[in-house]
């Protein structure tokens, strides 16, 4: 069961990896928030570091709905979605698998963000990296879940680019209010625990819905 | 559907009474020592906010039952709820900003109410446009209804962690200002419920009237349907 998700994973990244479509796509278009932000508050390095939180997540979430976008889109063509469907695994391991595949991409376009934001804004905070990295990958769990869902939900919609921002944006408000404090918390010395808990407390919460909401939107 | 259609007059005849008492209240009611007339705008702020939520518990039942029973009019309340939740939404929004300028000073303020308060806006009008971006509506009705329940789960959450937000960066000044609110002498509250039993009435009664039209939509786009399947 696992091995089929796994599978299903495995090819989506796999894939792009070929053909380097979403990754780079995902890579350049946070390159280019990052330059709005820069251009926009023009902030120096006292105040880089008070937004840096802020700027990684706003970067995350902008960079997610580019891959979400995608996350169907080999799907799209003869059919392919309904010849997924008929694997003879539930329903929710091959939304398991969709999401495990947007997740990896996600993160691995995270981790070159993140010292991508400290070189062009000039901070740096290579020591706490791994917390942040740590926070950002909590962060992007239920972000990839909830999207990957939302995603398949607005499959075959008009303009779904949008829709797909004007759903994800309010629903996973908690996640970027607490993913900002815990990252705020660490950077300055306050409160991390309760905002982590929040966060893993969404997560638990969505990927136990997700693979049943899955299993009632496609079927017939 | 069609119980509603003969329920439809009388409701609206007793909206119409209830609306009128309750505003008769409103205008009788004492100004508040500290607010002043500016009071009576929370006659119309409060039972919106609780029929705007009202609305949304009502769409997740809604949504529930379609998912489970397949039922066209379950999906037809649905949608209906939307419609009538988020112009409660927007009239509580806007009648808390219009307290808020000669009260707080200011129109808007990041508080976890009125955070809580968009995010409900925006989830309803995400509702609408999913419904309506779906060339089948068979699709378009359960991934509104799956996205509704998503929300109904959702809420509670976004409530919390900006409740939590709001209380952990700030000094709960403004928290403190509505529990003052929130202290309703006795001659303030006749007019508060008479009010929110209008609200109710009417709450309902939008349903009914927007439900019926929502129906002879479906049908009418049924028939030109079939006119062009014919042609």
């Amino acid at each position: 069961m696992l091995k089929a998700a796994y599978r299903i994973a495995w090819k989506d990244v796999a894939g792009d990896f070929r053909r380097r479509a979403t990754l780079s796509s995902m890579l350049f278009f946070a390159i280019s928030v990052l330059v709005v932000f820069q251009a926009a508050f023009e902030p120096d390095r006292k105040e880089a570091l008070r937004l840096l939180p802020g700027l990684l997540w706003a970067t995350t979430l902008f960079t997610t709905l580019v891959g979400l976008g995608r996350v169907f889109q080999a799907e799209e063509e003869d059919g392919a979605f309904e010849g997924l469907l008929l694997a003879s695994v539930p329903r929710g391991v091959i939304f398991f698998g969709k999401w495990l595949g947007n997740l990896l991409l996600t993160l691995l376009v995270e981790l070159m963000i993140l010292p991508l934001t400290m070189v062009l804004f000039n901070v740096d905070v290579w020591r706490q990296a791994g917390e942040i990295l740590g926070i950002l990958t909590l962060g992007t769990v239920g972000l990839t879940g909830l999207g990957t869902l939302l995603a398949a939900m607005t499959q075959g919609a008009r303009s779904r680019e949008t829709l797909l921002a004007l759903l994800l944006l309010p629903l996973t408000a908690p996640l970027l209010i607490a993913g900002v404090q815990a990252m705020a918390g660490i950077l300055t010395g306050g409160e991390v625990t309760p905002w982590i808990r929040l966060m893993v407390i969404f997560d638990v919460i969505y990927l136990a819905l997700t693979p049943w909401a899955f299993g009632w939107l496609v079927e017939e | 559907m069609k119980f509603l259609a003969r329920m439809q007059a009388p409701l609206g005849v007793l909206t119409l009474i209830a609306l009128a008492v309750g505003l008769w209240m409103v205008w009788n009611a004492p100004a508040d020592f500290q607010q002043g007339g500016a009071v009576r705008i929370l006659y119309l702020h409060v039972p919106s906010a609780k029929m705007s939520l009202f609305c949304y518990v009502f769409l997740t039942i809604a949504s529930i039952v379609h998912l489970w029973k397949r039922s066209e009019t379950a999906d037809i309340l649905a949608e209906a709820a939307t419609a009538v939740g988020i112009s409660f939404t927007g009239i509580t929004l806007a009648s808390g900003a219009i307290w808020g300028k000669p009260m707080w000073g200011t129109w808007w303020a990041w508080d976890a109410r009125l955070t809580s308060m968009l995010v409900l806006l925006i989830l309803y009008k995400g509702l609408m446009v999913l419904r309506h971006s779906m060339d089948d509506p068979t699709k378009g009705a359960r991934a509104t209804a799956i996205l509704a329940i998503v929300g109904a789960v959702d809420l509670p959450i976004i409530h919390y962690s900006v409740v939590w937000w709001r209380t952990l960066h700030q000094p709960p000044s403004l928290a403190a200002a509505e529990k003052s609110g929130i202290h309703i002498s006795g001659p303030l509250l006749p007019p508060l419920l008479a009010m929110s039993v209008a609200f109710i009435l009417m709450g309902v009664y939008m349903l009914t009237l927007k439900a019926r039209q929502i129906e002879a939509q479906r049908k009418l786009d049924a028939l030109e349907a079939a006119r062009l399947h014919h042609e």
